[in-house]
Order: C-alpha cells, then structure tokens, then sequence
C-alpha cells in the first residue's frame, strides 16, 4: 500500500515531460496494434468476409474436422507425457545435487534453441526410410514418420522445455525442508509428492501446463517435416491452414486460423488468471519469508 | 528412550563436520548442543534423526542400532529451524498431518484425530489459530505449531534445530522458559541445537559444547560454566580475561593450582575480579579506563600497567560501596583462576 502511493506522488522533479509521456505512451501503443492487434483482427475479417455460412461451411468440411481431431489427439499425448518428463526434471534439479546437473538444464533448453524444422529432421534421419532405425521399423511393420506417432514425437520435443523451465525455480526458491518434514512426520514417497510438493507447485505447474498446450496445438516447422501432409490423415490444423492458403482458399484457409487464434486468446485468458493466483501465493510466501 | 551415538564421522568433501563423535543422551533428559556455526551440532541433529548419513558409525535408540533406519521409521519429531509447516495447509492440517499419513490400519479415525490436534494445540495454547494458515502467523506462533506438530506423532526422541534461532530476543525468552515446562510436561529425550550459551545454559539438564567437530565437554550447565574443561569452553561460554605467566606472574598462582611453568595463561570471568584500592603480593596495578552501567551490572574496562586491557563486571550494589571513576589507579586480583597451558598455535 505505501509503494503505491510513493509511486502516485512522485514529485514533479523525477517525472518526465507530458509531452514525453505521451510520445512514449502513443508509440508503444501504436506498435502494439499494428504488429499484435491488426493482424489478429485482420484473421477474423477474413475468415468472415463471405459471411457466416461460407465461415461455418470450411470449419465442418471432413479434411478440416480431420485435422482439428489430430491436433487435439497429438496435443492430449504430448501434454501428460511431458506433465511427467517436466515434473520428474524439475524435481531431480531443484531438489537434488548430482554430477552433470547443469548439463541436464542446457539439455532442457536445446528444444528452444535449436529450430524446429531441424528438431523435426532429427526424427527423419533417426525414424525415416533411410534412417538409423528406418530398416528394422520398416521390417517390423511400424511407421513413425509420415505419421501420428512421428507428429507426437516432434511435438513432444518441441514443447519439452515449458514445463520443466517453469518448475524449476519455483522448486529451488522453495527448498526441501518442507518435503523433509513430511518424510520426518512418516509420509511416504508418495504421499509426500502428492500432500506436499504438488500442492505447493500447482500453479506454476498449471502455468506451464497452458504454454504447453499453446505451443502443442500451434506447432508448425517440426511437424511438417514429420507430417508428409497426407490431408484427412496426417494434418494439423496449423498445416491445414498452409495447404488451404497456398491452394488461393483463402476464406477457409483464415476460418481455421481463426479456430487457431480462438485457441490462443483462450489460452491467453487462463494465463493470465493463472498468473494472478500464482502472484497472490507468492505474496503470501513472500510475507512467511519476511517474518522469519 | 535413550540415544548412543558411537563414533560418529561426517564430511562434506574436504570439509570435516564431525570427528569421531561419542555422546549418551538419557532417557527424558533435555539436552542442549552447543557451538559456534560451523562445528557441527546441527549436523550431528540431523545424523541422529536420519536426515544425514554419517560416513562411519552408529546410532542406537534404546540399545537398538537405528543407522540404517530410515527417517520416516525412526520415529522421531524434528523442528526445523525455519519451521517448514506445510505452507498450504491450515495449522489444523499441519498438526493432523503426521497423523492422516499412517498406513490405514494404524490411522487413528477422523475424530480421534480432531481430538488430539485439539489436544496438542491446547498444549501450546494456541488453539485458536486452527482454521489459519502458516503466512497468518506470527514468528512464534509458528513455532509453537511446529511443536506441536512434531508432538503428534508420539515421537521417542524430540530434535530441534535451532528453535529459537529466527525469533527476536522478547520472544525467545519467553519461548524458552515455554519449552522447558513443556518438556516437564511431556518428558520425552529431546535434544535442541542453539549457538546462543544463554540459551543452552538456562533450558538444557546437560550442554554439549562442541567445536570443530569434536565435542570439548558435556555436564550441566553449572559444570560446564565453572569448571570448563578446556580454554575453549571457557571463551565460549561468556566474556573472559587472560592472564599470561609469562607476563603477569603472580596471577597465574592464585588459582587453584598455582602452576610454576612459565608458559601458562588464567582464565579469569570479569565478575571474578576483584577490585581493591590497596596492593597486596597477589594484585596487579590497573588503571580504570571506562565505567559502564548496562542493566543490573556495572562494567569496568581496566587497564594493566603494560597496555593489557581486563574487564571486570560488578553488581551495582558492590559498585556503590566503592564508586571507582574512570582514571583511577586501582589494585586487581581474581577470586578464582582456571589455568591452561598456553597454546602456542595462537
């Protein structure tokens, strides 16, 4: 309360001209809708231009059905197993000192660093007919690329670091001797985990969860090297959209971007209150930090 | 429920924390380890409750070899210096915790176990607080909760590591003088870390002074302060003036066993000086430099004839009868000296 009102009363000494302000404010504006808010907009007009019919018409055609039902199977796979992968890695970081830590966490990261179409490569050349492993899948009768498991896998690499990176600070700010105390107190591994871990964590945890999500559904690069974009089989929504596009569909083409942008704002509004509530936690963790 | 601890060892990389440690801790007592930071008493804390591994050793609860146990089957309570209650639970939850835990078939029923976190909170008067959360809490509050939570479990053996440590100096006193009726009450063996002498002097039956990863000496803490064992344990354990034989002779005589090596210091506590204003064969020539009045003692800061500072301490009824100004020359003696070999490696 008394920051806020130090920061209202800032005397006219430290404060920057009102026309500078202005300029500032205006500016910063301006880019925002030009470059966030103008295109989102323009996704919307163009997928109504030829009114609602036509709009309702390109979204249940069986190839674009097809193509959402993927994204949504691809993303429900990915999404649990790298709830787990995420939790597990954060957990062994924070919570544990061990050789090759560090290296562990850059591994964590390469998903962000390196580009998505040489991510989705890397399952080609391993995966691919003339892959590593290509002859013996090929002689067992299992199909990885230009296929669902292949789409799953890139996805699941792509969309690796969000959760984990998430975890991981919150965990260390957070310490052991929580989980110390319920181990002392006879809970075992489990009940530990699930009493006292989880729900200290669960809105980062929930945090990462939405970014995870957001960048499953809209993956591009690394899918399409893996996808062969077999229509009705083998496409996301977000390839859908490119197919459509380069085919001069362009009213079908934006429905289903804007079904992609829908999915977004969403995400972007469960965010935004996952944010607050994690905000509130830390301000209250931050007031038991303080009094001791 | 007796504790043994036979040979213990500890390192952390090139770091030594505990050194060939042997310690008996009796059944019901209350036990204080006492140290500087660093010389291993929590450590020692944690190896008996099961947090830590000692690289060489063992422990027995009872006669019983509990090494390998594991922490949750030692059946011990910890209170952990900065508390570490269970932030997103209420107070309630947090004393139940120990309890809901247990394998279905020693769970206590649901109102069982609302009646003895009743119990428990009414023991460390704060029932009042159930429905609140940790972050609502004051810093003793919580370690009262703490407590309790840690009692809950019925546990053999009570360890706290540095109870009072994180609370300001109203509140610890209170605390302590709290923690010895209610160890009265519930008697169980229990052993608190602290680096604050007062501390263990005043709660503890035996201290356990410990540095470097040995342990110096344990007795009561009557013992522990008059008679001290080595000149650590006497610097630790409150203010001390040294007295060199090379230097100031007679002094080292005076104890209770004069000693007529040349190379031998006397350990001296200021309020066993004695301030005379005529000389005698066994004083030393002062002057008094400050005199300060802090509570219920008055300070002298002396000054012996080579530049050697002494501090004396008076009560203020003693300090009356003889009111010494700063300036003054005044004759000093001890009533009674520890003497110790001089250590050369200082």
């Amino acid at each position: 309360m008394l920051l806020a009102t130090a920061t209202v009363q800032r005397s006219a000494a430290t404060r920057e001209p009102t026309w500078l302000r202005w300029l500032l404010i205006g500016g910063a504006l301006a880019f925002l809708g030009f470059f966030l808010v103008l295109p989102l907009l323009s996704v919307f007009a163009e997928a109504l231009r030829k009114g609602w019919a036509l709009y309702w018409q390109a979204l249940v055609e069986p190839d674009a059905l097809s193509a959402l039902r993927l994204t949504l199977l691809v993303t429900a796979v990915a999404l649990p197993l790298n709830l787990v992968f995420g939790v597990a890695a954060a957990w062994a970081i924070a919570k544990f000192d061990f050789k090759g830590k560090s290296l562990l966490i850059t591994l964590i990261d390469l998903p962000f660093s390196v580009s998505p179409v040489v991510a989705g490569l890397v399952y080609v050349l391993l995966f691919g007919a003339q892959g590593w492993f290509g002859p013996w899948l090929m002689a067992h009768d299992i199909k990885i690329i230009f296929a669902i498991p292949g789409i799953v896998l890139a996805t699941v690499f792509i969309t690796f670091p969000f959760i984990a990176r998430e975890l991981i600070p919150l965990m260390e700010a957070q310490g052991t001797e929580e989980e110390q105390a319920a181990m002392v107190l006879g809970a075992s591994g489990w009940q530990m985990f699930w009493r006292v871990t989880l729900p200290n964590i669960k809105w980062g945890l929930l945090y990462g969860v939405i970014l995870c999500n957001a960048r499953a559904m809209g993956e591009f690069g690394a899918v399409s090297v893996v996808s062969g974009h077999i229509r009705g089989l083998t496409n996301t929504t977000p390839l859908h959209v490119e197919i459509l596009y380069n085919e001069y569909n362009f009213v079908a083409a934006f429905a289903c971007a804007s079904i992609l942008a829908l999915l977004a704002l969403l995400t972007l509004a469960a965010k935004t209150w996952v944010e607050w509530q994690a905000e509130r936690q830390r301000a209250l963790d931050a007031r038991m930090a303080m009094d001791e | 429920m007796s504790i043994e601890i036979q040979s213990i060892a500890k390192h952390f990389g090139a770091f030594t924390a505990l050194d060939n440690v042997n310690l008996k801790v009796e059944t019901g007592e209350l036990l204080a380890l006492l140290g500087p930071s660093g010389c291993g008493k929590t450590t020692l804390l944690r190896i008996i409750a099961g947090l830590e591994t000692p690289d060489a050793g063992q422990i027995h609860f009872h006669g019983e070899d509990t090494t390998d146990r594991h922490v949750r089957e030692r059946q011990v309570g910890f209170v952990f210096q900065h508390y570490a209650l269970f932030r997103h639970m209420t107070v309630f939850e947090n004393v139940a915790f120990g309890l809901r835990v247990r394998p279905k078939h020693t769970r206590p029923s649901d109102k069982e176990i609302k009646r003895r976190v009743h119990e428990l909170l009414n023991l460390v008067q704060l029932d009042w607080l159930a429905d609140r959360y940790p972050a609502q809490l004051s810093g003793g509050q919580r370690q009262r909760i703490a407590l309790a939570r840690a009692l809950a479990v019925e546990p053999k053996v009570l360890l706290l590591d540095e109870p009072f440590g994180a609370l300001d100096t109203k509140v610890r006193k209170e605390l302590r003088r709290w923690l010895k009726r209610l160890h009265e009450e519930v008697n169980v063996t229990s052993v608190f870390v602290t680096h604050d002498q007062e501390e263990a002097l005043e709660v503890a039956d035996r201290v356990v002074v410990m540095n470097k990863g040995r342990i110096e000496q344990v007795g009561t803490p009557e013992q522990v302060y008059d008679t001290p064992a080595t000149p650590f344990v006497y610097q630790f354990l409150g203010d001390v003036n040294l007295f060199h034989s090379r230097v100031h002779g007679s002094f080292t005589q005076v104890g209770e066993h004069p000693i007529p090596n040349d190379s031998a210091v006397a350990y001296v506590r200021p309020h066993d000086i004695e301030i005379l204003r005529e000389p005698n064969q066994q004083t030393l020539v002062a002057a008094v430099d400050h005199v300060r009045t802090i509570g219920s003692t008055v300070r002298l800061e002396l000054r012996l004839e080579n530049g050697d500072p002494v501090e004396a301490e008076l009560s203020r009824d003693a300090f009356a009868l003889n009111r010494y100004t700063s300036g003054e020359r005044v004759y000093i003696r001890p009533r009674t000296a520890r003497v110790f070999a001089e250590d050369f490696t200082i």
